[in-house]
C-alpha cells in the first residue's frame, strides 16, 4: 500500500526542514516554503524518523477545516503558522462556507464558517492572513 | 416471505447456549448474519439448508413448511432447493467446470441453464477446465455458478470470500450482486466483514450469543452501534504503553490490527495503564483521507 502521489485534496506545500527541536518524543520542525517559515509540532524524533533531517524536502499538509482566517490582525499569538494570501473564490454554503486562496501561485482552502465570511466581509480579490496551529501540521517525506 | 422462529441449543467455548431466532426475510432480499465466531450464524445457515434440525421453532418458505417440531416436519435437504456456497470451494475435482455445474442441475435435460450460467459469470474460456487447473477466484466464481443451477429459491453463502485476497474478492462480490439481482434470488450470507455487509446486504442481523441484537440497514445497524450519531469517529482499543512526551504523553495503542501513538495530557493518563480497554475518539473534521493503491 502507497499514498497516492497526486491527490487532490488537502493543503499542500512544497518546503525544506530548516531546524529541529526534540525532547522525549516530541519534535517542533521549522520548514522554509518559499521563503516564509512554517512550522509542525509533531509526536515523532529524527531518532524514530528518518526523513527528519534538516535539509531535507518535505511536503507540509493541512487539512482545510484547520485554517483559521485574520484581517488586520495586532497582537501576540500562539498560533506559529501565519501567511498571506489572496482570496480567489469564496463558496458561501448555509453553515461552512469555502475560502480558496492563493498563496504564491499555491492553492490554499480554508473552511470556516458563512458566519464568519459574512462577518468579516471577505471577498475576491482582497488579501487575508491564514493562520494554522502547529500541531495541525503534518509533514510527508518526499522521496529524492 | 422465509419465515425463522427456532431454538436450538449451542455448545461454545464459553459453554452451553441458546440460539434463538426470529427473522423474516422478503422475496429477493439479501440479508447478511454477521457477528463474532460462536454466535450461531453458521449454525442458523445448516437449519436453513437443512443440514442441521432446530430444537424446536418453524421454518417456512413461502408458506411451505422446512421444518414445524409441533407437526414433526422436517424437509430433507434435497428437497429445499436451496444453493450453498462455502469458504472452501467444494467442487468436484474430478469433473470440468461445466461437469460440476451439469451435476448440479435439478432435471439433467435442462443444459440451457448451464449455457446461460456459464456466459452470465463469464466462464466460457474456463468450462473444459478441472478445478485443480482454477485460481481461488474462479474456482468460487464456479462454485456460485453450480449453486445457482439448480434453480435454487434460496441462496445460502457461508464466508464466500474469506479464503480470497482483497482485489478478487471485490470482483467477486460484484458478481454476487449481479446474480442476485439478476435472478432475484432470495439470498442469506454470513459475514465478519462490515465492507461485505455493507457491498451486498439489504439488511445485516448482527448475532451476539444466539441472538439478533440488531436488525436493519447496514449503515443504520453499524453507525448505531460505533455511536456515530454525533459526527465523531469512534474506535476500541488497547493501551500499549504510555510514554512521557515533553510536558504531555505519548500513549502507544493497538486499534485493530495497527499501532499508533497518540498524544494524550496528564490528566487523560491518569488512570489509564498498559492493558486498559479505551475508546479512542476524534471529531468528524480532522481525520485526513487518502486515496491509496494496492
Amino acid at each position: 500500500m502507497r499514498l497516492d502521489p497526486l491527490p487532490d485534496a488537502m493543503n499542500k506545500l512544497q518546503g525544506r526542514i530548516t531546524a529541529i527541536e526534540s525532547n522525549d518524543h516530541v519534535s517542533l520542525v521549522d520548514v522554509v516554503v518559499n521563503g516564509d517559515m512554517f512550522t509542525a509540532t509533531l509526536l515523532e524524533t529524527p531518532a524514530e524518523a528518518a526523513y527528519l533531517c534538516v535539509g531535507n524536502p518535505v511536503q507540509v499538509w493541512f487539512k482545510e477545516t484547520e485554517v483559521s482566517l485574520a484581517k488586520d490582525l495586532e497582537g501576540m499569538i500562539s498560533l506559529r503558522n501565519r501567511f498571506h494570501a489572496i482570496v480567489k473564490e469564496v463558496r458561501c454554503g448555509k453553515i461552512l462556507g469555502e475560502v480558496v486562496l492563493d498563496y504564491q501561485g499555491v492553492e490554499i482552502c480554508s473552511i470556516i464558517t458563512t458566519r464568519s465570511i459574512q462577518r468579516m466581509a471577505i471577498r475576491v480579490g482582497e488579501k487575508l492572513e491564514a493562520l494554522v496551529k502547529a500541531n495541525e501540521m503534518t509533514l510527508l517525506a518526499v522521496e529524492a | 416471505m422465509i419465515e425463522i422462529d427456532i431454538r436450538k441449543k449451542l455448545q461454545s467455548a464459553r459453554g452451553e447456549f441458546m440460539l434463538e431466532i426470529q427473522l423474516s426475510i422478503h422475496p429477493s432480499e439479501f440479508v447478511t448474519l454477521f457477528g463474532q465466531s460462536g454466535a450461531g450464524k453458521s449454525t442458523l445457515l445448516r437449519c436453513l439448508s437443512g443440514l442441521e434440525a432446530p430444537d424446536a421453532g418453524f421454518i417456512r418458505v413461502n408458506g411451505a413448511s422446512w421444518y414445524d417440531s409441533k407437526n414433526g416436519i422436517m424437509l430433507p435437504a434435497r428437497l429445499r432447493r436451496v444453493g450453498y456456497m462455502f469458504q472452501e470451494y467444494a467442487l468436484f475435482p474430478n469433473m470440468s467446470v461445466r461437469g460440476n455445474l451439469e451435476f448440479a442441475l435439478r432435471k439433467k435435460a435442462d443444459r440451457k441453464r448451464v449455457d446461460e450460467l456459464i456466459e452470465l459469470m463469464g466462464l466460457g474460456e474456463l468450462q473444459h477446465r478441472k478445478p485443480a487447473t482454477l485460481s481461488g477466484g474462479q474456482k468460487q466464481r464456479v462454485a456460485l455458478a453450480r449453486a445457482m443451477a439448480s434453480e435454487p429459491g434460496l441462496l445460502l453463502l457461508d464466508e464466500p470470500f474469506s479464503a480470497l485476497d482483497h482485489d478478487t474478492s471485490i470482483r467477486l462480490q460484484a458478481e454476487v450482486l449481479r446474480l442476485q439481482q439478476h435472478f432475484g434470488i432470495t439470498s442469506i450470507m454470513v459475514s465478519h466483514d462490515m465492507g461485505e455487509v455493507y457491498r451486498l446486504s439489504h439488511r445485516v442481523a448482527v448475532l451476539e450469543e444466539g441472538r439478533v441484537a440488531r436488525l436493519g440497514a447496514p449503515a443504520d445497524v453499524f453507525r448505531a452501534s460505533a455511536g456515530l450519531g454525533n459526527g465523531k469517529l469512534s474506535f476500541a482499543g488497547e493501551v500499549l504503553q504510555i510514554e512521557t512526551a515533553d510536558v504531555v504523553y505519548a500513549v502507544t495503542l493497538l486499534v485493530g490490527n495497527q499501532v499508533f501513538r497518540v498524544i494524550a495530557s496528564a490528566e487523560e493518563v491518569r488512570h489509564l495503564k498498559p492493558g486498559d480497554r479505551v475508546m479512542l475518539m476524534s471529531k468528524a473534521f480532522n481525520p485526513v483521507l487518502q486515496s491509496v493503491t494496492s
